[in-house]
This record gives structure tokens, C-alpha cells and sequence, in this order.
């Protein structure tokens, strides 16, 4: 029986702003001066989160996680295909996720294709090829129209898939993207080809298009209230409707950890990293203080009657992550999950239990958390947390979804 | 005043109409009729009052369908061709504001016999050195969550004044209102938010093309389409005799100083 998959997953934010940023500027994102850039502070800043991740899969992580963000303190991996190539050379069993490449802001997918092609063989076949059509922020970093994002997204993804999976050359007869010959070398080592993630944040357009063709949904929210196991129950009935079942390696979902050795040193550890990532990085992004970029009638990718819908079911100005005022709304949100080894260990518990997703992809580091507590608390997680989720999920999975060992032995042959 | 849907090159169109007379093509902007609101403004009742005033909405905006295919200002010109010929209207008066002052440029370079007279109103559509047209898409965008401060400064002469406040109000309007805005900047965001930014660079070289008499008209603090855009129109179309600049107004400057603006277009249609 398998057991819920733990992966690490690395933001690589910005940690030298200065004290009063919050105060002095609107944004963490798109239009955040990048004077404030500090190249001599940020020497070896790559390593050490390169370093972070080595240790992450050291201590047994199913898998690392990347993804891409542009002229952000949040991220700053603008190519994660960097990175992982970086993590190729440094790790040994885990799966690398990269997820995504942004496909949009690629003025030809196939470049994608070849370096998770890459990628793959560099990895002997631990790429979990991630694509995105790229939140508000990057809309307006690489001028995406936002209302054609969806349709360029899905060909590039198709094109990429096909041409892993079909002899080349041949033809691409796209409308964004028409290519002669498509051919690349190299193909990826896994067959048919990586495992596909496409994360979305509940619209029906994404879980419609995922379930169509298999791919593991990923959930992006960072909250995980009620919606989450919603989101796990419309995605099993968009499932059936295209004649599939849901089981718990279909999705995935984010959340933060910090691991200390009791509740209330994590706290004191960790309070000033989460409050940073809080208050800086989720600025323009998951905040309503200052102009978030992610949605909204400036950034027009759902269509005009999903926008209508949105209207009718919802308050104006409501809260988002970034806006909790204290450690209480903090936890409420069920997000950053801060505790000992015990209370991580029985919220995450609660947490399967309800959402019944198998993929957990964790945030460690947490905007300017240092590397001696961070390391501290992944060591924490993977020895005192990790085993007893192994064990519980296991035996959850097996009684609520007995079914799934065939499906996923079914799909194994078919590779 | 009528407002119809009706159909054309096998899709549906929201058209408002008013008043008799020759036939006078509108074409909307952001703050405007469609772009806001389903019923004419002031200004527009006043060019109704001479004329048989058409407004259809552009794709994807108020009652006009959306379409696949839209993906430049070519396309909503076509749109807007398909249309007269719905309508069987071959020669008219053309008047536009804002992305529809774009279309309208774009249509009269390419047709200039059919258009009897042009007029542009806070225009878009020009690339104009060192004066870049305003990213309506951020300011869109509300600042803490609820205040559209920031887009009503964008397009109107004062953000807290009573009508940008009306049209554009913090929080949430009207659910309907609020659709045409997103309808609005939908339809934009296909034709205008990658580069070029609404404008086209061939088209200053285009408009001497244009052989009807034309009427520029600009709001004085126009934040979205600098006023260098006015003056570069008004210099590129021959049949242009200047400028017109609407004092205390800004890109809405039509429905800012309602009665200013239509006399001036008044005048202009009946000389």
C-alpha cells in the first residue's frame, strides 16, 4: 500500500528587505524595486537553499518542489529548470517537481519540452513535469493577455505531450503555436512520459481539462478549510463524468510546516520568518493591503460567466492569508501549521483524514527563516512526523480506497 | 431609445439606438455606454438629437457575444463591418472613444469612403514616444481589497468626483454594471494588453488616408491617453482643423462635460 507522498517544496524568497518594506512599499511583486536588491547579501543565498533541498531528500522526501515567478521577492527561481538541474546533480531518490514551467510566457512550448526532456534523463527519471498558465502577477511580467491565457496553455501542453509521446518529426498545426517539425532530442526516459501536474484553484475549466486527460490536479490554495476536501469532491465527480476515479495520488494540495521541539519553541522559532513571508512576500499576491495582482476584473482569465458567478457568491474586500492579523486568524486558516512534533503530526492527520489527498507539498522555509532552524525543523518532520502520517495515511488510503493498488498497478503496466 | 440584439456574420450583437436622422456609428470605451452601462449618457442622447445614433457593443461586451477567434484591433474592426452591413448602412458618421476611437481610426484608414466624418475622443491606438497609453488592467485592480481610486484617476478628471464615483465605486456596484466593466476589460485585454499596448505604430502613417472631415477631442488631464496622442491624431488627419481640448476634464471627458462635448461634435456635424 502506498502511503501519502511528503514533498519539500522551496520557494526561495528574497530575505534581505529592509525592516519598514511593508510600510513603504505596495508591492512585493511586479513593481517592487529591485534596488532593493542586495547581490552582495545574496551571495551563496542559491546554495543554501539548493543546500536545503539536498538535505530534504537526504532525509527521505518523496520529492522537492520548484516553481516559477518573475520579478517577485516570493520566488526568486524565474527558471526553475535551474534549479533542478542543480538538484539533479545533488540528490539521488527523490522525485523533482517543477511545478510549473509558466507555458504562456514561452514564445514556443517545445523549449519546455526539451528541458524537462532534459531533465528527465539528467535525473534518471525523477521529473514530475508541472505546467501552469501563470497567476496575475505574471500577466503583467510577460504580458499575457490574460483572457487568452487558458487557450494558450492547453495547446502548449498538448503540443508538449505529444511530441514526448509521438515519433517525430510531424507537423504542428496549432493556432498560437504552429511548428513544422516538431522533433525533439532528447525524449524524456520515463514512459509514456513524466507524471503531469497542472495545479488550479477550483475554477471547472482546469478540473474538466485534468480529468480529460489524467493529469494530477494540484491544488493551489494555500488555505485548507472546507474548500479543500469541496475541491476533492468536485474533482471526483468531474472524474466520473469522464469515466475515471478519484483516488488520493489524483491531487495535491500546499501547505507550510514548521516543526519545533515543542508548541510553543516552534512558535517562538519560526514567528518572525512566517510574519515576514506574511506580511512581504504575500504582498500583491495573497493580501488585499497594497494591490494584489493574482485575480481580480484586471487579470480577466475566467470567463464572463464564471465572473458573474464569482459576484453572486461573494463579499467584496474579503480576507486573504496575508491579511491574518495575529497568531490566532493565522491558524484559523489552517495553512502555516506550526507546532511540535505532535500537533503537526495530528493537524496534518486530520488533515488527510478529511481532504483524502495524497500529495503533500510542504513549505519549509518561510521568507527569512535561517538555514539552522529550517534544516532543524525538516530534520524534525522527517523523523518524528513523517513516519506516523506514512503509517496513517497508509492505512486510511487502503480502507477508503481499496481499488486504488489496481488502478495504479493498471497504470504502472500501461507505462 | 432602443436597445436589440441582433445578429451578424452568424453571431449575436447588443445594439443601442436613438433618434432619427443620418446614420452616426458609435463606438464605446471603458467609461461609457456598453463599457458601464446598458443605457446612453447625456452625450449620447445629444448626438441623437440630429441623428440616427448606432452603438453596438463589441464583442464579448454587454449583449455581444463573445468569439473565439478575437485577437487584435483587426478583428473588432471586422466585428464592427460585420455589423453595418447587418444594419445595411454604408456611409456614415464615425464616432468613437477610448478602444473605440482605436477601431474607429482603424476602420476609416481602411474604408475612408464610407466614413462621412470622423470624430475621436480620448483615442487610443497611436504610438506616441515618451507618452505611454495607462495600464487600465493594474489600475483595475483594486488597492486594499475594495478601492478603485486609482482606475477612476485613470479615467475620469478627479477620482472622487460624484460620477466616477457613481460609475466606478469602491467595493462592488451593481452586479450587472459590474460584468460590462469585466465584459470591457476582456474584450481589451484580447486586443490591447500584450504589446503594442492599444495602439498599432502603422497607424500614424495611415491616417492621411482618412479624407473626411475629422474632430479630435481630448480631456485636458486625460491619465489614461496622454494628451501628445490628441495632438499626434489631430496632425495625422488631413481633414483635422485641431485640437479640441475640454477644459477640467479628464479621458471621460464626453461624459465628464456632456454638454461642452456634444455641442462641440454638434457643431462639427452640422458644418
Amino acid at each position: 500500500m502506498i502511503p501519502a507522498q511528503l514533498f519539500c517544496w522551496h520557494f526561495m524568497a528574497y530575505p534581505h528587505l529592509p525592516a519598514d518594506f511593508d510600510e513603504r512599499y505596495e508591492s512585493g511583486w511586479v513593481t517592487v524595486p529591485n534596488a532593493l536588491w542586495d547581490a552582495e547579501k545574496s551571495r551563496g543565498l542559491y546554495q543554501e537553499y539548493i543546500d536545503q533541498m539536498a538535505l530534504a531528500d537526504r532525509l527521505g522526501f518523496d520529492g522537492l518542489v520548484l516553481n516559477e515567478h518573475h520579478q517577485n521577492i516570493y520566488g526568486l527561481a524565474p527558471s526553475p529548470n535551474l534549479i533542478a538541474a542543480a538538484l539533479t546533480q545533488v540528490t539521488s531518490h527523490g522525485k523533482i517537481v517543477v511545478l510549473g514551467n509558466l507555458l504562456p510566457l514561452h514564445m514556443n512550448p517545445m523549449r519546455v519540452a526539451e528541458e524537462y526532456a532534459m531533465l528527465d534523463m539528467m535525473s534518471d527519471g525523477r521529473i514530475i513535469a508541472g505546467f501552469a498558465p501563470g497567476g496575475g502577477p505574471e500577466t503583467f511580467n510577460y504580458d499575457v493577455p490574460s483572457a487568452s491565457s487558458r487557450e494558450l496553455f492547453w495547446e502548449s501542453l498538448d503540443l508538449i505531450v505529444r511530441a514526448w509521446t509521438e515519433d517525430g518529426p510531424f507537423t504542428h498545426e496549432g493556432k498560437h503555436f504552429p511548428l513544422r517539425y516538431v522533433n525533439p532530442w532528447p525524449k524524456p526516459l520515463q514512459k509514456p512520459h513524466p507524471p503531469v501536474w497542472v495545479p488550479g484553484s477550483r475554477s471547472p475549466g482546469t478540473l474538466i481539462e485534468c480529468a480529460k486527460r489524467g493529469y494530477c490536479y494540484f491544488l493551489s490554495s494555500r488555505s485548507h478549510g472546507s474548500a479543500t476536501g469541496r475541491a476533492k469532491d468536485q474533482f471526483t465527480q468531474v472524474l466520473e463524468d469522464h469515466g475515471r476515479k478519484y483516488h488520493p495520488f489524483r491531487m495535491g494540495i500546499l501547505l507550510s510546516c514548521y516543526v519545533g521541539e515543542d508548541d510553543r519553541s516552534a512558535r517562538e522559532e519560526c514567528e518572525e520568518g512566517v510574519w515576514y513571508f506574511l506580511k512581504n512576500c504575500l504582498k500583491g499576491h495573497l493580501r488585499t493591503e497594497g494591490r494584489q495582482l493574482t485575480f481580480g476584473p484586471g487579470v480577466p482569465y475566467i470567463p464572463t460567466k464564471a465572473w458573474r458567478q464569482y459576484l453572486e457568491t461573494s463579499k467584496p474586500g474579503r480576507k486573504l492569508l496575508g491579511d491574518a492579523e495575529n497568531w490566532e486568524e493565522l491558524e484559523q486558516s489552517n495553512s502555516i501549521i506550526v507546532g511540535g512534533p505532535d500537533t503537526v503530526f495530528e493537524r496534518l492527520k486530520t488533515l488527510i483524514d478529511n481532504s483524502e489527498v495524497g500529495n503533500l507539498l510542504i513549505q519549509f522555509h518561510l521568507g527569512n527563516m535561517s538555514d539552522d532552524i529550517t534544516c532543524k525543523s525538516m530534520e524534525r518532520f522527517a523523523t518524528q512526523v513523517a513516519p506516523r502520517l506514512r503509517e496513517y495515511s497508509t492505512k486510511i488510503f487502503a480502507e477508503r480506497f481499496p481499488e486504488m493498488e489496481d488502478e495504479l498497478a493498471a497504470a504502472g503496466a500501461a507505462q | 431609445m432602443t436597445a436589440e440584439v441582433i445578429e451578424a456574420a452568424g453571431r449575436k450583437v447588443g445594439i443601442v439606438e436613438a433618434g432619427d436622422g443620418d446614420p452616426l456609428i458609435y463606438l464605446h470605451g471603458f467609461a461609457d455606454l456598453h463599457g458601464v452601462k446598458a443605457e446612453p449618457f447625456p452625450f449620447h442622447e445629444a448626438l441623437a438629437e440630429n441623428r440616427r445614433l448606432i452603438a453596438p457593443a463589441h464583442p464579448g461586451c454587454g449583449e455581444t457575444e463573445e468569439y473565439e477567434d478575437l485577437a487584435t484591433v483587426e478583428d473588432a474592426v471586422f466585428h464592427t463591418l460585420e455589423v453595418l452591413d447587418a444594419l445595411a448602412i454604408d456611409r456614415f458618421d464615425l464616432v468613437g472613444h477610448c478602444v473605440g476611437g482605436w477601431i474607429a481610426a482603424e476602420l476609416a484608414v481602411r474604408h475612408p469612403r464610407r466614413v462621412a466624418s470622423l470624430t475621436l475622443i480620448g483615442a487610443t491606438g497611436l504610438f506616441v514616444a515618451g507618452a505611454p497609453i495607462g495600464d487600465v488592467f493594474m489600475m483595475a485592480q483594486p488597492a486594499r481589497g475594495t478601492e478603485y481610486a486609482d482606475l477612476r484617476q485613470m479615467l475620469f478628471e478627479a477620482a472622487d468626483s460624484e460620477l466616477a464615483q457613481e460609475l466606478f465605486p469602491d467595493g462592488r456596484g451593481e452586479v450587472d454594471d459590474e460584468v460590462r466593466r469585466y465584459q470591457m476589460l476582456r474584450f481589451s485585454s484580447f486586443i490591447g494588453f500584450k504589446p503594442p499596448y492599444f495602439y498599432n505604430r502603422s497607424l500614424i502613417n495611415r491616417l492621411h488616408r482618412v479624407s473626411c472631415p475629422a474632430l479630435v477631442i481630448w480631456g485636458e488631464h486625460d491619465r489614461m491617453v496622454p494628451i501628445d496622442h490628441g495632438h499626434a491624431y489631430a496632425e495625422g488627419l488631413e481633414g483635422c482643423e485641431g485640437l479640441k481640448i475640454v477644459t477640467g476634464a479628464g479621458h471621460a471627458a464626453h461624459l465628464e462635460k456632456p454638454e461642452q462635448v456634444a455641442g462641440i461634435v454638434g457643431d462639427f456635424l452640422t458644418d
